[in-house]
């Protein structure tokens, strides 16, 4: 189910004052994040993040595109694991 | 023949029906279309007057998207999410379900055709011998 229109997008507090810290430092430091859930706001383009993903912080670079999205949707936290050609032949 | 929204020639069914030969237009639209359009849905397509057949089309094109266009937008959406590389976008490109269904069994609508890994069962036989 969708989230309800009356409380908003869901945006990490915190990560929204840094975000506005960054942009008026004009600062190209990545942002290092725990907040997979918060909703990628207009203010958020042109900012560099790393999203933990469970393991490891995953680069993202905010484009125009992403807003509306969430930050987890970009740092993905299975590896896709399938059989090569050559792992199948061996078999 | 009627001609509607381009190439499509609904037969000789009732209007509502045969609107919905359109791509982008089922019960709903098609219900929501004639109600617009003021025509009674039971009439039968070739049974409509040049001039109400063109206020049909009228109401489609000016409310509605559909055919070419309608894919083309489905298209581009779907271009976007790759492009972003977002969770959706990657499960498109890899062919695999979107939607968080389940995907160690069934999802072969997504997956195609099964490919058997073969040898699985053989390997065993063969130890066993």
């Amino acid at each position: 189910m969708s989230r309800s229109l009356k409380k908003g997008p869901y945006v990490d507090e915190a990560l929204f004052r840094k975000v506005q810290q960054a942009r008026l430092s004009s600062s190209h430091l990545p942002i290092r994040t725990w907040s997979r859930a918060c909703t990628i706001v207009p203010e958020f383009v042109g900012v560099h993040f790393e999203v933990h993903n469970g393991k490891t912080f995953v680069k993202v670079y905010v484009t125009e595109d992403m807003v509306g999205h969430k930050l987890g949707e970009f740092a993905p936290t299975r590896t896709f694991r399938a059989h090569t050609a050559r792992q199948a032949a061996a078999k | 023949m009627p001609r509607v929204a381009g190439v499509d020639i609904p037969p000789q069914k009732r209007i509502d029906v045969s609107l919905r030969y359109i791509f982008g237009i089922g019960p709903t639209r098609a219900a929501e279309i004639l109600r617009k359009a003021n025509i009674d849905p039971s009439v039968r397509a070739n049974k409509l007057s040049e001039e109400e057949v063109s206020r049909v089309a009228s109401v489609i094109e000016s409310d509605y998207v559909v055919e070419g266009q309608l894919r083309r937008q489905i298209q581009q959406n779907i271009a976007r999410l790759r492009e972003i590389r977002c969770y959706r976008g990657i499960r498109h490109i890899r062919g695999l379900p979107v939607r968080g269904q389940r995907t160690r069994t069934n999802a072969r609508t997504r997956k195609g055709p099964k490919k058997t890994v073969a040898g699985k069962k053989g390997i065993k036989e063969m130890h066993r011998g």
